[in-house]
């Protein structure tokens, strides 16, 4: 594991591949199934949606604080089981491995359906395992009974088998792994755990068998590619271990001469070399390793295994200048090492190694894959590539993101205060013209009319009293028509037939109205009908206008208080967000230290060794050039 | 230097695989570290329980938010969904209420993977008067046949004075070999 130097992606900044096997894994297998929620499933909250559409682009905070708000605001009820599960894998895969156990085992407790079930064991055991509870993560993962989706079905007997390998139960993970039949990118990952398990069981002419059916196989990706170079780097050493020099020496060949292990595989081809006592063809790839970056352990141990092969050759001036450059090379190495010891205490270690980060890249499965050249750096790409770096780095990521996050909202915050007076001074200028309106609108007084209204029609209706639904028109000629009625003279012999007349006007006036009279009575009582519609309104707009004037003073003081309460809040927690992303940020400058410190020893006794050597050959120098003026005397 | 030299280097790189599949989740990492282990669990439950309290808060100023700006009663939430998407391909989707442009928005592939994963986009979050209103959606993409192809959808919506949420889905209408743009209300 080391960083790729050949590739770099731009000024100022180094790619380098994260070449462990974990990394490995963790890409072939964690996405896909990370608390996933079971695809194609019909979406029946909108909301629970919303919180996929987040979670499917890895913008996992936003999918976090969308599903905490539905499920606070009572809008993903159709989803509770579903929801809670993808609540607790957004909190286990967002480092909260408290919250995701709680949560996981409340669905055990509440949920009788066995996929869900099944689901909450497979991650309650995920959370245990993140937390190196193996014997605990066993478990939960035994209790799994029944189908899982598909993913989580192939991530499980992986998970169980590094529980058991973790808690040095080899066999255990031997019996899980060998013959197991999963997809297709994940077997050559479970065929390596497989040889790894095998050879620390001793089991070694297995372990073999299953490294070198790896080494040989055709791997389609750069990840597995990798992985078929580190089954073929520890098969070939562990030929040489075993003497088998001759079978060892292909194997290492498989190796890529450009891939993150071939360093490691030309030291190990030339020690295989070496071994059939062939040193100079042993020269040959330590002599390659010699012009590569002395970043690499092997690439150090090859400037002392060359002038050791001039010596084996009896090239003996050659051996003692190969000392001589590699010690020197061990000093300048050292010395720009002190450098970066004495740079990482600086305390800009980390905040530089992240200048180039971008935070709003979803959090999970983020690693730092550039660094940004330094000299400290140029030393840490291994420590960076580990698991526990990583980790903490992304806890500084985090927290840089959390306090961002909260400096956007003490921003809004000011801006809701001003929203809030703005509402007040206005509910202020207009209070007094909405009490009047409201006061004023005389509802009762129109619900009265509408009443006599209504009785009127009432008496109407009950009488068959067809003048009293008499046009206006009607009604004046019907009262001038009775006013000839009562006269005296209508009924004096001088009328002659007006009488006749008076009657057949009054009837023919009659008449029209009793044809109008049920048309008339229908469309009174249908305006009756809307009056009452129209006063409901009325009645229910005056009440939420009363209500808005009782309540609106309330509703702005709550929500000046939340303001209120929150922003000092968002302070403290600021001030907390501060302290532990220092302290996480000395911790990694720590262990960056530690690290530098280790290289440096390993160099200091490389140099040693350099120095003995090379005095070794002085001294029989020394003590040829002695030997031979006495031969010389003698003669 | 001799074959010693070896056991260690083939020891260390077997381990390192061991150690390397153990790591897939978060196992070593805690031993690599320059502190006693102790000391890490505790800072580790800190920083859960300081990252605890700030996501509770953030949701609380969410809820806030929310509530200021987009009160219950005129709020509405205009959302897009997908299904399958074989015969149509999403660019855009504009949408109008009563007419007037409120939202034009431009899909990008991610945001595109995610709704044909079974994600819903909150296109639009406003606020409406009560009374009847009328919502028009114009979707544009690629139709069958990879034409472009430009849809409108619309529907008369009744603001009352609870929140009014509004789907535009899209889907495929396999008898007709066509894409189908549907709005509707969710209670």
């Amino acid at each position: 594991m080391f960083p790729n130097r050949e590739s770099s992606t731009g000024p100022g900044h180094r790619r380098f591949r994260l070449g462990g096997l974990a990394v490995l894994l963790l890409g072939a297998g964690g996405t896909a199934t990370a608390a996933a929620p079971v695809s194609g499933s019909v979406v029946r909250d909108l909301y629970y949606g919303e919180t996929l559409f987040h979670f499917y682009q890895d913008e996992h905070f936003d999918a976090l604080t969308h599903l905490l708000v539905a499920r606070d605001s009572g809008r993903v009820g159709n989803h509770e089981a579903e929801s809670e599960l993808l609540l607790g894998g957004l909190y286990l895969h967002y480092g909260q491995h408290v919250r995701a156990e709680q949560i996981f085992s409340r669905l055990l407790q509440d949920s009788s359906e066995p996929m869900v079930r099944n689901r909450a064991w497979f991650y309650l055991g995920k959370v245990r395992y993140q937390r190196s509870l193996h014997a605990e993560a066993l478990d939960a993962f035994d209790r799994v009974s029944g189908d899982l989706p598909a993913g989580l079905a192939a991530e499980l007997p992986m998970l169980k088998a590094q529980a058991y390998m973790a808690l040095g139960r080899f066999d255990a993970a031997v019996t899980l792994l060998d013959g197991w039949q999963g997809p297709e990118g994940w077997v050559a990952y479970a065929r390596y755990n497989l040889g790894v398990a095998l050879a620390r069981l001793d089991r070694t002419e297995e372990a073999i068998s299953q490294l070198d059916r790896l080494g040989r196989s055709p791997a389609a990706t750069a990840e597995l590619r990798d992985l078929r170079d580190k089954a073929n780097l520890a098969l070939g050493y562990i030929w040489l271990q075993q003497g088998r020099d001759s079978e060892s020496r292909p194997v290492l060949s498989r190796v890529r001469l450009n891939g993150p292990f071939s360093a490691k595989a030309l030291l190990g081809a030339g020690w295989a070399d070496a071994a059939t006592q062939d040193y100079r063809a042993a020269l040959t790839p330590w002599l390659e390793l010699r012009e590569r970056d002395m970043l690499d352990s092997a690439v150090q141990e090859s400037l002392l295994a060359i002038p050791y092969a001039w010596a084996k050759l009896d090239a003996h001036s050659e051996a003692a200048a190969g000392y001589q450059a590699a010690l020197a090379a061990y000093d300048a190495e050292i010395a720009r090492l002190d450098v970066a010891i004495a740079g990482s205490r600086s305390g800009q270690l980390v905040p530089a190694m992240l200048s180039a980060d971008d935070a709003r890249i979803g959090r999970w499965y983020w690693q730092l894959e550039e660094l940004p050249d330094s000299v400290e750096n140029r030393y840490l790409y291994d420590l960076v590539a580990r698991h526990g770096f990583q980790e903490g780095l992304r806890n500084v990521r985090d927290l840089a993101a959390l306090s961002a996050n909260l400096d956007e909202w003490q921003s809004k915050l000011a801006t809701f205060e001003e929203m809030v007076n703005t509402r007040r001074m206005a509910y202020g200028q207009r209070e007094g013209r909405v009490a009047a309106g409201l006061d004023q609108a005389g509802i009762d007084g129109l619900q009265a009319r509408r009443d006599a209204l209504a009785a009127h029609l009432e008496r109407v209706a009950q009488s068959r009293d067809v003048v009293g639904l008499a046009t206006t028109e009607e009604l004046d000629r019907w009262q001038r028509i009775e006013a000839l009625g009562a006269s005296p003279a209508l009924k004096s012999e001088a009328a002659g037939d007006a009488g006749e007349r008076y009657r057949l006007l009054k009837g023919v006036l009659a008449w029209d109205m009793d044809r109008d009279y049920q048309y008339r009575l229908w469309q009174q009582k249908r305006n009756l009908a809307q009056i009452d519609a129209l006063l409901a309104k009325a009645r229910s707009a005056h009440a939420s206008g009363t209500a808005a004037r009782q309540e609106t003073p309330a509703g702005l003081d709550h929500f000046s208080a939340r303001i209120a309460s929150l922003g000092p809040r968002i302070s403290r927690m600021q001030a907390a967000l501060a302290r532990d992303r220092s302290r996480e940020e000395q911790r990694l400058q720590a262990m960056a230290i530690e690290a530098l410190g280790e290289q440096r020893a390993r160099l200091l006794s490389y140099r040693v060794q350099a120095q003995f050597a090379l005095a070794t050959i002085y001294d029989r120098a020394a003590a040829a050039a002695r030997t031979a003026p006495a031969a010389e005397d003698a003669r | 230097m001799n074959r010693q030299n070896l056991n260690l280097c083939c020891t260390a790189i077997l381990l390192g695989g061991a150690l390397l599949a153990r790591a897939a989740g978060a196992g070593e990492l805690v031993a690599a570290a320059a502190v006693p282990v102790a000391a890490v669990a505790g800072v580790d439950t800190e920083m859960q329980a300081l990252k605890d309290e700030v996501l509770d808060l953030n949701r609380e100023l969410f809820m806030l938010e929310e509530e200021l700006l987009f009160p219950a009663n005129t709020q509405v939430a205009v959302f897009v969904s997908m299904d399958v998407g074989e015969f149509f391909a999403l660019d855009s989707v504009q949408l109008k209420i009563d007419d007037k442009p409120i939202s034009n928005y431009l899909y990008t592939e991610r945001e595109l993977q995610a709704l044909l994963r079974g994600g819903v986009h909150r296109l639009y979050l406003g606020n409406l008067k009560t009374g009847e209103h009328e919502l028009t959606a114009i979707f544009t993409g690629q139709g069958p046949h990879a034409r472009d192809y430009r849809r409108g959808a619309t529907l008369k919506v009744e603001k009352g004075v609870g929140a009014k949420f509004v789907e535009l889905r899209i889907s495929d209408r396999q008898s007709a070999q066509q894409p189908e743009f549907v709005v509707r209300e969710w209670e």
